[in-house]
């Protein structure tokens, strides 16, 4: 069936600048904000779009992730006549197949997957950026001013533009210059990493880009330059929203400190619901002794300690005269009796036994950072786990 | 499983619940923050491996429909079999009120019922409060050889219920009616397991001789003809829900760990239909203290002892205490509220004092403003 715009969900990276958090798991299978997952943003942002079939790219640790979209149903993208669709890289007859090589590279990949919708327009979204966008304005956008391909762009500030992709907008408004991580940016607006492509146009750059043997296959290193200098037209789309790329421990921590803060991101609207899968388990409890201040609980949850701006995940428990300050808990994790854990995040079901003490406030020096407790593990009764200390293992401490 | 088919009865209307079921059924009755009542019957069917389950109701059912869906909650939105709901059809005119009793409920739905190719059904009540083993349950039910398996409990229920007496053997032969305190005997909850071919016999019977009721008619006279009953034990939490002190009581009784251990075994969830798409806020000056409390709710007040829905905000300066505020409620500034059940999306302007007593709860009709 034609469709006027599908999507494609980059969800293949490994994530590697989480270390730990992501030895298991792809990183849009992290736990985020309590109730979600990293690809519950984009996913749900397709759905509340009208965007019915998303095609979802998927190569490191791919299990946790099929299982948790499974048929789509959490976001509504079980329709009949599109949907969600798991796509690992796979082989075909008299070829040895191989692996995705860049983000163009995977699309490339999976051009028969889209021509199957015959699509105006597709789609390009990645698995690790929490915000909230309506793409079927940006899409209106798009086809209004006639562009080959829009770039979603967010207005840095000049220090920060240096950090991103950016782009330079001539006097009729289309990109005029596409810069990479420039030492001196000319302009503030940097690339989201969401592009609508018209479809005829990105296959035709798709396929020559495949054929160039120096190129690294990638939309921002490669497709986008290529398109700008072939004179195509490259419109910027401007979102004031809130928008953050969760890639490192630090943006991971703070933007889910973000989410206890109302008024930058609304998760309570409506209108716009993040939805996400979740097994449904009892309200979470409070017990007569414990404090829970300015922090987000979700179902399952047992607090009988202290609980200060933190983000608790599903079946995370806090025990009697624990603490738990400006922390980030994974589903399942436990925090015992008289433990502390403070500006630290704890994977899946991490247990820090009785007596231990992980993190510590910022000391104001260089080498501060948010500790980090990888999945299923356990930090011994009264052991100590530095500020900014990276625990693969139960061992390590 | 196939052998086994689940009927949940939800259609009484519990008049004693007064406003709480004044647009639904008890068997509807929001639970423990996030449940409906009929999620225990329908997880302790799940649990057992059982998927496919009638539910009878008759009247006052559109929150019913709402909860159950397709029934893919609990795994039972089948191609083939799964949940099927089964409202009255054709009732003589000169019928008001409830069902008069189980077997005329049976009778109504008679097609459905002998249609079956199970050879078992297991009937429960959905306003009952209890996470039923039903895989030992029936395990004991094949090796007893029993015709009927009658689920009881150790606990004596505060409402009029029916106790059997168990020989030393195990076998019920002798039943006593309507009692109200502990003595002789074991409480039925009113839960069974019948081979589908007797339970047909029993409405056939109760049909030719105008009978409605399952223990005063089709039990008391199976009991005579010399037939016997096993007996299985129940023995975590169980409580059917039968006046508005007995669902506030119980709704109390779950901020207890050990209830919610009995009603929440890690190895038989408790499956429901989800809502909030949000975890709970709790902001700068909040207070919370023994309670439970669902996901999508905004807390900036004082909250002590009480049990709140999804999507319920408390605002800074409200205190409440011993409440239960079902989802969408909507608490004010300042606002002080003691022993009130607030229905769904109840809304209480600032300043407003509210001061019920245990036995005497407060009842906030849904959607109502003050």
């Amino acid at each position: 069936m034609k469709k006027s715009c599908i999507a494609m969900l980059l969800a293949g990276g490994q994530g590697s600048r989480l270390y730990a958090l992501t030895q298991d798991v792809a990183k849009p299978n992290m736990p985020f904000g309590g109730k979600y997952r990293i690809i519950d943003f984009p996913l749900s942002n397709c759905a509340n779009s009208g965007i019915d079939t998303v095609g979802v790219l998927t190569q490191y640790r791919p299990l946790q992730l099929n299982s948790y979209i499974g048929g789509g149903q959490p976001w509504d993208l079980d329709s009949t006549d599109g949907g969600v669709f798991i796509l690992p890289p796979y082989q075909t007859a008299g070829e040895a197949g191989s692996w995705f090589s860049g983000t163009a590279n995977a699309i490339y990949q999976n051009i028969s997957f889209i021509e199957m919708y015959d699509p105006d327009n597709v789609l390009i979204l990645s698995g690790d950026h929490i915000y909230k966008m309506d793409y079927s304005k940006m899409l209106r956008e798009h086809i209004e001013k006639d562009a080959a391909c829009t770039i979603a762009v967010l207005q840095v500030s000049m220090e920060d533009a240096t950090r991103f992709g950016i782009m330079n907008v001539g006097a009729d408004g289309y990109v005029s210059e596409f810069e990479e991580k420039p030492k001196q940016p000319k302009s503030d607006l940097a690339s989201m990493g969401i592009y609508i492509f018209n479809w005829k146009k990105l296959r035709k750059y798709l396929i020559e880009d495949e054929n160039d043997p120096n190129s690294s296959k990638d939309f921002g290193k490669n497709i986008i330059p290529n398109m700008l200098n072939a004179g195509e037209k490259l419109w910027p789309y401007r979102f004031d929203g809130y928008w953050r790329d969760v890639g490192t421990i630090t943006s991971l921590w703070d933007a889910n400190m973000d989410m206890l803060s109302t008024t930058l991101i609304n998760l309570f609207d409506p209108s716009w619901p993040i939805r996400s899968r979740s097994i449904p388990r009892p309200p979470h409890y409070v017990g007569e002794d414990a404090k829970v201040v300015h922090s987000i609980v979700t179902e399952g949850c047992v607090i009988e300690g202290e609980v200060e701006n933190s983000v608790l995940s599903s079946s995370a428990k806090v025990g009697k005269g624990a603490k738990v300050l400006y922390s980030v808990l994974m589903p399942g994790a436990v925090v015992e009796d008289n433990a502390v854990v403070e500006y630290s995040i704890l994977g899946e079901n991490t247990v820090v036994k009785s007596g231990a003490h992980v993190g510590a406030p910022p000391d104001g020096s260089d080498a501060w950072g948010v500790a980090t407790c990888g999945p299923n593990i356990e930090i011994r009764q009264g052991a100590e786990v530095p500020a900014g200390a990276m625990i693969y293992k139960s061992e390590e401490v | 499983m196939s052998d086994f088919h689940g009927i949940i009865f939800a259609y009484g209307s519990v008049p004693e619940l007064g406003e709480l079921v004044r647009n639904r059924t008890a068997s509807s009755l929001p639970f423990c923050g996030r449940y409906r009542l009929i999620d225990f019957a329908l997880s302790s069917l799940m649990n057992a491996g059982i998927h496919d389950v009638g539910v009878i109701m008759q009247r006052d059912y559109q929150s019913l429909l709402d909860h159950l869906g397709s029934g893919k909650d609990w795994d039972m939105g089948r191609r083939l079999g799964g949940l099927r709901m089964l409202p009255p059809f054709g009732l003589p005119e000169y019928h008001q009120g409830d069902y008069t009793g189980t077997i005329e409920a049976l009778n109504a739905v008679s097609t459905y019922i002998r249609g079956l190719s199970a050879k078992y059904i297991v009937m429960l009540h959905g306003n009952t409060a209890a996470n039923l083993d039903l895989r030992a349950a029936i395990e004991q039910h094949l090796r007893s050889g029993a015709e009927i398996t009658a689920i009881c409990t150790e606990s004596t229920p505060d409402y009029r219920h029916h106790r059997y007496i168990a020989d030393p053997d195990g076998f019920a032969r002798r039943i006593v009616f309507n009692q109200t305190e502990a003595g002789e005997g074991v409480a039925s909850l009113e839960a069974y397991i019948i081979s589908k071919d007797l339970l047909v016999g029993m409405m056939d019977a109760c049909a030719a001789n105008s009978h409605y009721h399952f223990h005063r008619d089709a039990i008391a006279e199976y009991l005579a003809a010399g037939g016997k009953i096993n007996v299985y034990l129940h023995r975590g939490y169980g409580k059917r829900i039968m006046n508005t002190e007995a669902y506030f009581r119980t709704g109390m009784d779950m901020l207890r760990p050990e209830n919610r251990a009995e009603l929440f075994p890690p190895e038989r969830p408790v499956r429901s239909k989800s809502h909030a798409d949000v975890s709970t806020y709790y902001g700068e000056n909040s207070v919370c203290r023994n309670s439970l409390v669902a996901d999508g709710c905004l807390i900036e007040g004082e909250v002590e002892n009480c049990v709140l829905f999804s999507d319920v905000r408390v605002s800074r300066g409200a205190k409440l205490k011993n409440c239960i505020l079902m989802r969408g409620c909507v608490v004010g500034e300042g606002v002080i509220l003691n022993n009130v059940i607030a229905d769904k999306e109840v809304g209480v302007s600032p300043y407003q004092t509210l001061m019920g007593s245990a036995k005497l709860p407060i009842v906030i009709p849904k959607k109502s403003k003050i």
